[in-house]
């Protein structure tokens, strides 16, 4: 498993931490935790749990993570960032591992 | 844009008082005005005393801020019910305004709410004073205001600053700032970006006053928080406000 932080600046800034098993031959990426933070402003505050929940588990694939962010910004009103920007934010990780846990 | 007027003001000013207690009784009065049967809004003005550095609902406490130099330095750290970035609360009004009559719309309530915030500035004597979306008020294109909201069962709260003086210095010895020549940078950056606007504490709160009652109300009822709502905010701090569990959440 890794662990991996990245930090990307949209209108405001999202920083994802984020645990994965490695992609193998046969499975991509998986995501195993996530932790989504930064100065934005969501609405209602609560539903950023419930899109970090629904992300464990999943394939850490661009059009597989961004199709779940949409989902989510359809039932949540988001200032600071838009589902490419967070997209990117989640993507970026997998690029910048720092540790094997 | 719905402009709700309202019969009255309830208005607290309830001085200056640590980070834990600020935050807890802010959320306390969501509460009162959620139990008030008449729809009367509430505006709370205040200061922080010891200093505080507030962090956004969505932020992370050791990612963002300093928190061993806040320590060594007396610094109160405090996660806020709203979001938004990190604020170093030293020399500056803070208001919250609370009311259960609100546009719907996001970005509608806050330049209502923020509209006081502009009237009082200029009656200040500041030119060029405008809305900047989402959360801010600007004077000659420099930040002056920073506001956040949250909404609970049917009760908006937004609760911002006007700075009376700014010291960038100081604010980034409370930030996380990876290289020293990025923090000459940032400074940098700040004194162009952000101004005080060089008043007192109850000056700036006098005109606030008398803008919000301008804007919303014809008369304002001075008032005392309740028995009621300084045991909910003790309490309130020893279960949320003051508590690891919160303020390092994320």
């Amino acid at each position: 498993m890794k662990k991996s932080h990245y930090i990307y600046k949209s209108t405001k800034l999202i920083r994802v931490l984020l645990e994965y098993t490695e992609r193998t031959t046969t499975q991509d990426s998986i995501i195993n935790s996530i932790t989504i933070t930064g100065d934005f402003f969501i609405y209602p505050e609560e539903s950023l749990n419930e899109l970090e929940a629904s992300l464990i588990g999943m394939r850490l694939e661009k059009n597989t993570v961004r199709q779940r962010v949409q989902q989510w910004l359809s039932g949540s009103q988001v200032f600071g960032f838009d589902s490419e920007s967070l997209t990117k934010a989640i993507m970026g990780c997998l690029n910048n591992a720092e540790t094997k846990i | 844009m719905l402009r709700p007027k309202f019969n009255e003001i309830r208005l607290l000013k309830t001085g200056h008082h640590n980070g834990y207690w600020n935050m807890a009784l802010d959320e306390v009065l969501m509460k009162s005005v959620s139990n008030n049967a008449a729809d009367t809004p509430t505006l709370r003005l205040y200061g922080w005393f010891p200093t505080a550095v507030s962090i956004g609902y969505f932020q992370s406490m050791d990612q963002e801020i300093d928190v061993e130099n806040c320590k060594n330095t007396g610094v109160d750290l405090v996660r806020r019910m709203t979001g938004g970035g990190a604020v170093l609360h030293e020399s500056e009004l803070t208001y919250s305004f609370i009311t259960r009559k609100y546009p719907k719309n996001i970005l509608e309530s806050y330049k209502m709410i923020c509209d006081p915030i502009i009237i009082c500035l200029v009656n200040l004597g500041f030119n060029k004073v405008r809305f900047a979306p989402l959360n801010d008020v600007v004077v000659e294109g420099k930040k002056v205001s920073g506001n956040a909201q949250t909404r609970k069962d049917g009760i908006l709260l937004q609760h911002g600053t006007i700075l009376l003086n700014v010291d960038p210095e100081k604010m980034f010895t409370v930030l996380n700032v990876p290289k020293e020549k990025i923090r000459d940078k940032l400074i940098d950056n700040v004194k162009e970006r952000v101004m005080g606007v060089n008043r007192t504490f109850d000056e700036v709160s006098a005109a606030l006053e008398k803008a919000f009652c301008m804007k919303f109300a014809d008369k304002v009822l001075v008032d005392n928080i309740t028995t009621q709502e300084i045991s909910d905010s003790h309490k309130l701090i020893k279960e949320k406000y003051g508590t690891y569990d919160w303020n390092w959440r994320r």
